[in-house]
C-alpha cells in the first residue's frame, strides 16, 4: 500500500515540471505602443471577437479560407485611433507586425481601416477549419487579394504601433 | 600610422613654409620613438561610422552611448584587456581573434576555469545593425551582451566591480575613462558602453561580393552559378534549380537577424530558443548567422559540429532533419519533386562554395583599427 502511494507520488512529481511548462507555453500576440490598452491575445481571446473569413492562393497554387479576426478589430479594443480617430498627426502611425522567427513587416494604419478600404486584413488562427501548422501559426497575418505573399507574416508574436518618425 | 596623419593635418595649413614642415616632422619623428602607446595623441570626438548605403541606415546605438573617437580608443584597449578576466589569463581577443573574423577556430571555447562554453564563438562583423545577440538572440544591445563573458564563470570569470577595480590600479585607465566619460570613476556600465563602442565600428564591407554589388569586381564562372543558386528556389517541376540560402542569409550583409532550426537533428540536444520561450514551435531554433568571411569562422553551426563548408553544404543538401518545429523555408523544399532536402549535384556544391568564398573580406581581418593596441607599442619601438 506505502509503495503504492509512493510510486503515484513519485510519477505525479514527475509530471509536474511537464504540467508547468505546458501552462507556460501558451502563444500569444501583445499590442503594445501608441495604445490605449496594452493587450496579449491568446486563442481563446481571438473567439471573442467577430470572425471573419479571407479566401488566398497559397504556395500549392489552390485556394485556402482562412479565419481569425480583422486586425483593425483588434487595434480597436486595444484603444489605437482607428475610425472616426484616424486623421491628421494619426495618419502618420504605422503597425509593425514581429513573428517569432525575428521576421517583421508594416501596415500604415489606414491600410487597416474599414472606413479607407475594403480589402480586410485579418488575424488567422485556422485554415481550411483547422488550427495553423505549427511552422505558420498559431497566428498569421492574411492580406486580402496582394498579390505578394510577403506580408502574410507567419508565426506573429507581436503588434506594435508608432508614429513614423 | 601616425606620421601619415600628421602629414594629413599639416596638409591643409597651406600657409606653412616647406622648410618649416619638414623641421616639424623631423622632430615629430625623433619624439615619436620615445614615446608609448598611451602618450600617443588621443583621437577626440564624435567617430564617424562609414559603410556603403546598401547596408541601410537601420543602425542600432543607444542613446545614452554615441560613438565617439576616445570610446572607441578606450574600448578597444578593454576588447584587448586579459585584466578584465579572473587570473588575467582572457580577454574578448581570446575568443574573437581578427585573423578568423573575430571567432577562435574552436567548436566550442575554454574558458578561465577551464570549462566548455555550452555554445560556438561567433564571428563579430557588422554588429552596428544587430538588434539580437547570442545564438539565442537574448540580449538586446551590445552593452547587455558584454556584461554576459565578463562575469560568466566558464568565460572571463570576473565580476564587473572587480574589474573595475583592478582597471583603476593600472596606470592610464582613469585618465582614458576621464576623455570618454568626463570624470575618473571606473565602473562596469562605462567598460561595456566602451566596449560596445569599438565593436561598432568593426564593419565589413569590402568582400569580393561587396565589390561586385558596387561594380567593382566581375564574378568568374563559378562564382556566378554559385550566387544564383544561393538566390533562387528550387522549382523541380518547372526545372528551375537551386539551393534558396538567400532566403535566411540574404541582402548585402548577409544577415538579416532571422531565427529558425535548418533541421540539423529532430530531437536537438541544445534546444535553442525554446529554452527561453517554453514554446514547442522554437525548439532548435538558432539566430541565423551571418555568412560574412564565412571561409574564415569554422567550425560551423551553434555546436561548431561541422568543420568545413563541404559538411555544411552535405548536409542542406542531403541531411536535412524533419521535426515539427523545422523552418517552414527548409519543409519540402528541393530540386527533386518529393524531395526533403535540396539535393544538389557535386559542381553546384563546387558552385556554392566559390560564392562563400566571395564573401571573404581580407581587409578587415588586415585592418591596423582592430588590430591588439599593445602589440602596436611593440612594434613603435
Ligand atoms: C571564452 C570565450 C569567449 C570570450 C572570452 C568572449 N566571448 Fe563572445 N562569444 C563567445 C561565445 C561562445 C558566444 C556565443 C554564446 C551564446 O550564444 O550563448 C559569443 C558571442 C558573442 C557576441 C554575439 C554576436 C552575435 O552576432 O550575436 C558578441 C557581440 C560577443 N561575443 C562579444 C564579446 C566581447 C565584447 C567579449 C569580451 C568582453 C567576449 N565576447 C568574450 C565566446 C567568448
Ligand atoms: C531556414 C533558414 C535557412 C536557410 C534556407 C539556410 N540556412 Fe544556413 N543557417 C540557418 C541557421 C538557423 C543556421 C544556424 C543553425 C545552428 O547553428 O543551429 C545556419 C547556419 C549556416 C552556416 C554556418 C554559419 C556559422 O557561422 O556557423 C552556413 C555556412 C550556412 N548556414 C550556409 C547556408 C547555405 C549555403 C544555405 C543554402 C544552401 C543555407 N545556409 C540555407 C538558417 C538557414
Amino acid at each position: 500500500m506505502k509503495k503504492i502511494s509512493l510510486i503515484t507520488a513519485l510519477a505525479f512529481l514527475s509530471l509536474l515540471p511537464l504540467l508547468t511548462i505546458a501552462q507556460s507555453q501558451q502563444a500569444a500576440v501583445k499590442i503594445t505602443g501608441e495604445v490605449a490598452t496594452p493587450l496579449t491575445i491568446n486563442n481563446e481571446d481571438l473567439q471573442k471577437f467577430n470572425q471573419t473569413t479571407v479566401v488566398r492562393k497559397d504556395r500549392d497554387g489552390k485556394d485556402h479560407t482562412y479565419s481569425g479576426v480583422p486586425v483593425a478589430d483588434l487595434l480597436q479594443k486595444a484603444g489605437v485611433t482607428m475610425g472616426p480617430e484616424l486623421k491628421g498627426e494619426n495618419l502618420t502611425k504605422y503597425l509593425l507586425v514581429d513573428a517569432s522567427d525575428g521576421y517583421q513587416v508594416t501596415f500604415a494604419l489606414a491600410e487597416l481601416d474599414k472606413s479607407y478600404t475594403d480589402r480586410v486584413i485579418i488575424l488567422a488562427n485556422q485554415v481550411d477549419g483547422k488550427p495553423l501548422l505549427p511552422a505558420d501559426g498559431p497566428f498569421r497575418i492574411i492580406v486580402q487579394d496582394e498579390k505578394k505573399p510577403a506580408r502574410c507574416i507567419k508565426q506573429v508574436v507581436s503588434f506594435k504601433i508608432a508614429f513614423a518618425k | 600610422m601616425l606620421i601619415e596623419r600628421y602629414k594629413l593635418k599639416l596638409n591643409r595649413y597651406t600657409s606653412l613654409s616647406k622648410v618649416g614642415v619638414l623641421a616639424f616632422l623631423f622632430s615629430l619623428t625623433i619624439g615619436l620613438s620615445a614615446w608609448t602607446y598611451y602618450e600617443d595623441p588621443i583621437p577626440t570626438g564624435s567617430f564617424q561610422l562609414v559603410y556603403p548605403a546598401n547596408f541601410g541606415n537601420r543602425i542600432n546605438v543607444p542613446a545614452d552611448n554615441p560613438t565617439t573617437k576616445q570610446g572607441v580608443y578606450l574600448g578597444r584597449l578593454l576588447f584587448y584587456e586579459t585584466a578584465l578576466s579572473a587570473g588575467n589569463k582572457l580577454s574578448c581577443s581570446s575568443c574573437h581573434r581578427q585573423e578568423k573574423a573575430f571567432t577562435d577556430g574552436k567548436a566550442l571555447s575554454e574558458g578561465v576555469d577551464h570549462v566548455l562554453s555550452t555554445r560556438n564563438s561567433m564571428s563579430l562583423a557588422n554588429l552596428l545593425w544587430t538588434r539580437k545577440f547570442f545564438w539565442d538572440g537574448r540580449a538586446a544591445s551590445l552593452e547587455e551582451q558584454a556584461a554576459t563573458p565578463l562575469s560568466n564563470p566558464h568565460e572571463m570569470g570576473q565580476s564587473l566591480t572587480i574589474s573595475a577595480q583592478k582597471l583603476s590600479r593600472i596606470q592610464s585607465y582613469p585618465a582614458l575613462f576621464k576623455l570618454v566619460y568626463g570624470d575618473t570613476l571606473i565602473n562596469g556600465d562605462r567598460i561595456v558602453k566602451a566596449i560596445a563602442q569599438f565593436e561598432r565600428t568593426l564593419i565589413s564591407a569590402n568582400s569580393r561580393y561587396d565589390q561586385y554589388l558596387r561594380n567593382a569586381y566581375q564574378p568568374n564562372e563559378l562564382e556566378q552559378k554559385g550566387m544564383a543558386l544561393f538566390n533562387q528556389f528550387p522549382q523541380p517541376e518547372k526545372g528551375i534549380r537551386g539551393a534558396n540560402c538567400a532566403h535566411c542569409h540574404g541582402g548585402a550583409k548577409t544577415y538579416m537577424e532571422l531565427f529558425h532550426n535548418n533541421g540539423l537533428d529532430s530531437i536537438p540536444k541544445d534546444e535553442g530558443i525554446e529554452t527561453l520561450t517554453g514554446l514547442p514551435a522554437d525548439r532548435g531554433r538558432f539566430k541565423v548567422p551571418t555568412l560574412r568571411n564565412i571561409a574564415l569562422t569554422a567550425p560551423y553551426m551553434h555546436d561548431g559540429r561541422f568543420k568545413t563548408m563541404e559538411e555544411v553544404i552535405d548536409h542542406y543538401s542531403d541531411h536535412i532533419k524533419q521535426s515539427a518545429s523545422l523552418s517552414s523555408f527548409l519543409q519540402g523544399e528541393s530540386n527533386e519533386i518529393g524531395g526533403t532536402s535540396l539535393k544538389l549535384l557535386p559542381e553546384e556544391k563546387k558552385e556554392l562554395i566559390a560564392f562563400l568564398n566571395m564573401l571573404t573580406d581580407s581587409t578587415f581581418i588586415s585592418n591596423p583599427a582592430f588590430s591588439n593596441p599593445r602589440l602596436r607599442i611593440a612594434s613603435n619601438k
